[in-house]
């Protein structure tokens, strides 16, 4: 998966690369999980999503906090996302996971922080900082 | 990237980024540290942060870094800065998604040597009686009205239900209750992530520790902290939970909608503001107070269990393992006060993040009994290291809007602190040393590991020395609880 975590001095950062904007949006949810270290469990529930934002960037930070926010209060991880709308002010999702056991690994927010969404040769990019 | 050669020295301790470095700066930005703690903070963006910090509409005189300064988002961790609540703004971002993060100080009458013998029972007994870590339940069951409660009193509900003393209160900021906190501005979502949080420590940085009073700088400060050489104390160190965060993002996002109709333009949208007197600002100041409220009542339900396990612990073995409570402060608020400024006395919003308020002696706000020596400032240092307890000054009132560092302050990422050190081991050497850890996670120790910080007693040396903060105590770790 395209992501990779970038030194930070108190909290974490992470860029994410896709060949497409909808793909940067589920590689970058994927990346938060996997930074956790919630992943690797086999499927059991799936919800549906949907997130507005008033640009693509706001849209981002709102689509993976919404996320953070059904993992603590559902006390799931999620794994497979699938968007089913997506435009630059909204998305729908169905998002796949399974109840979590307690972790230690915790994000409490994804940032605006130097948000930038670009658009690379190979496609798209962003790198999204965490508070932790 | 900013270098030494951009600064004025102002006097030993004080560096400053002129107006004139950037345009969009509105005013100067200071920085408090030696020449050690300088090099620190310009290998990273923390000075590029603060100066973000200072093109924020309506700040006066100076943003200001603390000497245990460090990149964050938005502000810098260990900034402050205070707007005009007339002209100026407030800013979500530059108060932090854990708003009321703090510190409570718990001081007994036991001494160190004495409870050597149960220090490993006293250590599991906290961490089976003081949840902590990811996804785990609250250790109170809230019914009805009691979360709007908690969220429009704090620390007065937790005293009402038993989980507080009366004397506790006024040995926490702000009597342990925000008086302009208002639940019905804390969003549904909040409420939810809050339900099942109260008297958890959560993960990360947090922590509960036990130590031992190794040093008095002050004899009368302690005297009226009752604080002395050798005595067991218990410091508590965590926040607002989900529910905190959950109103820093409803704010982010909500702010967002509204910052380019104000007219107002940013360097980094995590310092999204809106002016403090408007509908958003207002809410905000609501809703960050109902935050902050149910922070102080978690740290107080946490002290509760940590009397519990005490008792637990020496019943029978001592007569007397009471804790009385030093003093709890907040780490991540926004205030409005009064300060001097240009000779005048304004009323200004102070942001401060992983900073705290450290008002001088006689200051009106402050319980009869510590109005000599000022407020007490609690000051973890890294896992393992040693921890400070110091009072404000008329030197913090002048020149930092009542205002003190917070901890040692991040030198490395998490990300090199899990690579270069390993939990197992780090956990191995704190127990040659005679320090009981109990924790969740390996990985989670080895990024708070002290290499990955800077030296406390550095950091408290140039407060101390540059008047912005008075050394009373020095404490030492005899056991460590983290999720």
């Amino acid at each position: 998966m395209s992501y990779e975590e970038i030194d930070h001095t108190a909290d974490w950062a992470f860029r994410v690369t896709a060949p497409t904007l909808p793909e940067l949006f589920t590689n970058a949810a994927y990346a938060i999980f996997a930074l956790e270290g919630a992943l690797d469990v086999q499927s059991t529930t799936t919800r549906e999503v949907r997130v507005e934002g008033i640009d693509r960037q706001a849209l981002l930070v709102n689509w993976l906090n919404e996320l953070l926010f059904l993992q603590e209060t559902k006390r799931e991880t999620y794994q497979n996302f699938v968007l089913t709308h997506f435009t630059e002010t909204e998305l729908q999702a169905t998002i796949h996971g399974a109840p979590s056991q307690p972790t230690t690994k915790f994000i409490k927010a994804v940032t605006f922080h130097n948000l930038d969404i670009v658009q690379t040769e190979m496609g798209w990019e962003t790198t999204i900082v965490v508070d932790v | 990237m900013i270098s030494k050669n951009d600064l004025e020295r102002i006097n030993e301790f004080v560096w400053q980024v002129p107006r004139e470095y950037r345009r969009d700066m509105r005013v100067p930005a200071r920085i408090w540290a030696d020449q050690e703690l300088l090099d620190d903070a310009l290998q990273d963006k923390s000075i590029e942060q603060l100066i973000n910090t200072s093109t924020l509409p309506g700040i006066v005189q100076y943003a200001i870094a603390m000497p245990d300064i460090h990149q964050g988002y938005g502000a810098p961790v260990g900034g402050v800065f205070a707007t005009a609540t007339s002209d100026g703004v407030i800013s979500p971002g530059a108060v932090g998604y854990d708003i009321n993060c703090g510190v409570r100080v718990l001081a007994s009458h036991l001494d160190a040597n004495e409870i050597q013998p149960h220090l490993s029972d006293l250590a599991t007994t906290l961490y089976r009686n003081c949840p902590s870590g990811v996804g785990v339940g609250g250790s109170v069951e809230l019914f009805g009205e009691d979360l709007d409660n908690i969220l429009n009193r704090g620390s007065e509900w937790a005293l009402e239900r038993g989980y507080a003393r009366p004397e506790d209160l006024p040995r926490t900021e702000e009597y342990g209750r925000i008086p302009w906190a208002d639940a019905n501005k804390v969003s549904h979502k909040a409420r939810e992530r809050g339900r099942d949080q109260l008297g958890t420590l959560g993960a990360g940085n947090h922590f509960i520790e036990v130590d031992r009073v190794s040093a008095i700088y002050d004899a009368e400060s302690a005297r009226v902290l009752d604080l002395f050489e050798n005595q067991v104390v218990v410091q508590i160190h965590c926040g607002s939970r989900g529910l905190g965060h959950q109103v820093c993002q409803d704010y982010v996002d909500r702010f967002q909608r509204v910052v380019l109709e104000y007219g107002i333009i940013l360097p980094d949208r995590e310092l999204v503001a809106a002016p403090y007197t408007s509908p958003e600002g207002q809410d905000y100041v609501g809703a960050m107070g109902a935050a902050a409220n149910f922070a102080f009542a978690n740290r107080q339900v946490l002290a509760f269990h940590i009397r519990r396990s005490f008792a637990e612990t020496f019943k029978g073995k001592f007569m007397d393992f009471d804790l009385h409570q030093v003093y709890d402060i907040a780490h991540n608020m926004a205030k409005v006060e009064t300060h001097a400024v240009n000779d005048a006395s304004i009323r200004v919003l102070v942001h401060r993040k992983g900073a705290t308020r450290a008002f001088g002696p006689h200051s009106p706000t402050l319980p009869p009994d510590l109005q000599q020596i000022g407020q007490p400032v609690l000051i973890p240092g890294s896992m393992g290291t040693m921890s400070y307890i110091l009072c404000g000054t008329t030197g913090s009132m002048s020149q930092t809007f009542g205002s003190c560092c917070h901890g040692a302050g991040r030198v490395w990422s998490r990300h090199r602190a899990k690579k270069e050190i390993r939990g197992e081991k780090l956990r191995a050497e704190m127990q040659e040393r005679g320090i009981q850890v109990r924790a969740g996670s390996l990985s989670g120790l080895a990024e708070e590991a002290p290499a990955a910080y800077k030296d406390v007693s550095r950091v408290v040396h140039v407060v101390d020395a540059a008047g912005i903060g008075k050394m009373v105590a020095r404490l030492e770790p005899l056991a460590v609880i983290k999720g």
